[in-house]
């Protein structure tokens, strides 16, 4: 190979260096993974805190649940269930649970909601579960 | 003079002060899912949409970041059905696969043997620190080999992240 083709060779490489880093991540995150609970206010309810950030620019939405070691939902409160987030947006929620249905409560989990306009050809959701030990 | 001048500099060198300044991080245990490319159908015969390369498509692309290591497992359903399309009179067979793409660390090297498939899913068990890339291969092929009609055809891949 010449000089001309090793160039050549060197600045295609670093185009596609340069594109590959300018790729826009798009990424959904929540925390902690093994949440603790403590008293609430209210006797009878314990509460956690989460945190969920999103980067992804294509989501708006997270929904919040809750689910026993069965996939089955348990009730829980928080202020929103579908929780309205920016891009590069964080938000702490509290999470409350009865007592009593906190021993079945195994999965507390966050998925993204895409809007179905939004979605061209193939959309990706993500969903994330932090486990409560 | 120029003694002095070398005395004063010393002086002042001698009180210098070294400041260490910390600077501090938390790594936090976590696992992030990123939608790296999010794949697109390609429409190499008439009744069929595929992701495949081969077919047109782009594959999609998930990646998962993890922290911690076997403290997470990783669940991708693939559609078994259009999240919109134009109306379809006819059945629609789906079929999707899960592979590994790409790791960041050689320990990774097991997950795609060690993968479990059921009906639509395809789970794997993250046992090393760092990042997987996975891909789905899509197909939903038109029932009777009838064309698909014309319009804007979407689904929806589910990645999960579940704690151990």
């Amino acid at each position: 190979m010449n000089n001309r083709g090793v160039t050549i060779l060197i600045c295609t490489a670093v185009f596609i260096a340069g594109l590959i880093l300018t790729v826009d991540a798009k990424a959904h995150e929540m925390t902690p993974t093994y949440p603790k609970f403590e008293s609430s206010f209210v006797s009878g309810v314990m509460k956690t805190k989460m945190r969920l950030f999103n980067r992804r620019n294509d989501v708006k939405y997270y929904e919040i649940g809750v689910f026993d070691s069965e996939w089955k939902p348990v009730p829980f409160v928080t202020s929103y269930k579908l929780l309205q987030m920016d891009y590069l947006e964080t938000v702490s929620f509290d999470l409350y649970i009865n007592t009593k249905d906190l021993s079945n409560s195994t999965y507390i989990c966050s998925k993204s909601k895409l809007i179905k306009s939004d979605v061209i050809s193939t959309g990706i959701a993500s969903r994330i579960c932090s486990k409560i030990k | 003079m120029k003694n002095v001048l070398t005395v004063v500099a010393a002086t002042l060198a001698l009180n210098v002060m070294a400041t260490d300044v910390p600077v501090q991080g938390n790594v936090q245990m976590r696992c992030l899912i990123t939608t790296d490319i999010p794949g697109v159908y390609g429409n190499p015969t008439p009744h069929t949409l595929s992701t495949a390369v081969a077919s047109g498509g782009v594959l999609p692309v998930v990646r998962y970041d993890i922290t911690l290591a076997d403290s997470y497992k990783a669940k991708i359903t693939t559609p078994t059905s259009f999240s919109s399309s134009p109306a379809l009179i006819d059945t629609v067979t789906w079929t999707g696969s899960t592979a590994v793409a790409q790791t960041s660390d050689a320990g990774m090297s097991g997950y795609e043997a060690a993968k479990v498939t059921y009906d639509a899913t395809t789970e794997y068990d993250l046992t090393v620190a760092g990042s997987t890339w996975f891909s789905a291969t899509l197909s939903a092929t038109n029932g009777y080999d009838k064309a698909f009609p014309g319009g804007v055809y979407s689904a929806v891949l589910v990645a999960e992240c579940i704690a151990k």
